[in-house]
C-alpha cells in the first residue's frame, strides 16, 4: 500500500513540474499581408484634334466626337484611381501666336465607348475605378476661340493626364 | 495514507516555486501587420504606432513579472505563384506597452530578445512595424508570411 502511494506521490509532483514549465512559456502567431498592385500604364491613345478653325469663330469638340481626345489607363483590377490634369490655356504655332483654348470637358468609362461619366479635367483629383480588368478610358473635350485676326497656321498644346492608385 | 498526503503537498508547495507564477503565460495575436497597397520598386513601411496596419500581439500572466519576448521573423512574404517580396525590420521597429496602449509604448528591436515586465493586471502589448521592399519586377497579388511570438517568465 505504501509503494503505491509514493508512485501517485511522485507522479502528482512531476505534473506539476511539467505544468509549471508548459505555462512558462507560450508564443502565437500573426500575419504578415500586402497586396502588390499592377502598376499603372497610361497611354495617350487620341489626340484632341479641332480640325480647321476658322478666325472669330469658336470651336467645340464634345467627349463624344471623334476629334475628343483619349487616354487608356491599365493597372490593377477594380483599383481605385484619381486622375488629375495640367492643361494649357493657349495652343501654340511656335512661332508665337496662340489660340486659346478652355472649357474642358471630360468622361470617363471602363468599355471605351464614348458613354460614361462626365467630369470637369482640371488639377485636382477625378476619382473613379478601373474595371474588372484593370482598364479605363478617358476623353477629352474642349473650346477654340480664335480671334478674328488669328494667324493661319498649325497650333498645338500638350494635355498630361496623372493616375494615381489611391 | 497520511504520509502521502504529506508527500504531496511537500511536492507541491516545491513545485509552486518552481513555477514562480500563479497564472498561465498566455500569448495571442490580436492584428496582423498590413503593409497595405504595394507598388512594384516603391518600398512601403508601416510604422509600430500604426493602429490600423501595425501587427499586435497580447500577453497576459502573472502580474508584475518579467517576461522575454522573442520574434520569429520572416525575411520575405510568399505571393502568387511562389513569388518573394523581402521584408526588413529595424531597431525600432517593435514596442512594448505594459498598458496596452498603442501610443505608450517603449521601442525595441525586435530582431533580438526583449525583456518587458507585465503590468499589474498581468498584462502587456507588443506592437510591430516593418518594411516590405517589392521588387521592380514584383508579381501582382496577395502576400503573406508568419510572424511569431514567443514569450517566457525570465525567472523560474
Amino acid at each position: 500500500m505504501r509503494f503505491p502511494t509514493r508512485v501517485s506521490a511522485a507522479l502528482v509532483a512531476t505534473l506539476s513540474l511539467l505544468a509549471a514549465e508548459a505555462r512558462a512559456q507560450n508564443s502565437a502567431s500573426i500575419t504578415a499581408t500586402a497586396n502588390v498592385l499592377t502598376p499603372l500604364t497610361v497611354v495617350g491613345a487620341q489626340n484632341l484634334s479641332f480640325g480647321n478653325v476658322f478666325p472669330g469663330l469658336n470651336k467645340t469638340v464634345a467627349v463624344t466626337d471623334a476629334g475628343a481626345g483619349r487616354f487608356d489607363v491599365a493597372g490593377q483590377a477594380n483599383a481605385n484611381v484619381s486622375l488629375s490634369f495640367v492643361l494649357p490655356s493657349n495652343l501654340s504655332d511656335g512661332s508665337g501666336n496662340l489660340l486659346p483654348i478652355g472649357s474642358w470637358t471630360g468622361e470617363h468609362n471602363t468599355t471605351g465607348t464614348a458613354t460614361g461619366a462626365n467630369f470637369t479635367p482640371s488639377a485636382g483629383a477625378t476619382n473613379t475605378t478601373l474595371s474588372g480588368t484593370g482598364n479605363l478610358y478617358v476623353f477629352i473635350g474642349g473650346q477654340v476661340t480664335p480671334a478674328v485676326n488669328q494667324p493661319a497656321g498649325l497650333y498645338s498644346g500638350s494635355v498630361q493626364m496623372t493616375v494615381v492608385y489611391f | 495514507m497520511r504520509t502521502a498526503l504529506l508527500v504531496f503537498v511537500g511536492l507541491a508547495l516545491v513545485a509552486a516555486p518552481l513555477s514562480g507564477q500563479g497564472r498561465p503565460l498566455q500569448v495571442r495575436g490580436v492584428r496582423s501587420l498590413s503593409f497595405g497597397l504595394l507598388l512594384p520598386g516603391i518600398p512601403t513601411s508601416t510604422a509600430r504606432t500604426d493602429p490600423a496596419l501595425s501587427g499586435e500581439l497580447e500577453i497576459r500572466g502573472e502580474r508584475n513579472l518579467e517576461v522575454v519576448v522573442t520574434f520569429g521573423l520572416p525575411s520575405a512574404m510568399t505571393g502568387p505563384g511562389g513569388a518573394v517580396l523581402p521584408l526588413a525590420f529595424a531597431a525600432n521597429d517593435a514596442g512594448y506597452s505594459g498598458q496596452q496602449s498603442i501610443g505608450s509604448q517603449t521601442a525595441f528591436d525586435p530582431r533580438l530578445p526583449f525583456r518587458a515586465v507585465l503590468s499589474r493586471n498581468g498584462r502587456g502589448s507588443i506592437y510591430l512595424g516593418g518594411t516590405a521592399l517589392p521588387g521592380n519586377g514584383q508579381r501582382a497579388g496577395t502576400y503573406t508570411a508568419q510572424i511569431t511570438l514567443t514569450v517566457a517568465y525570465t525567472s523560474p
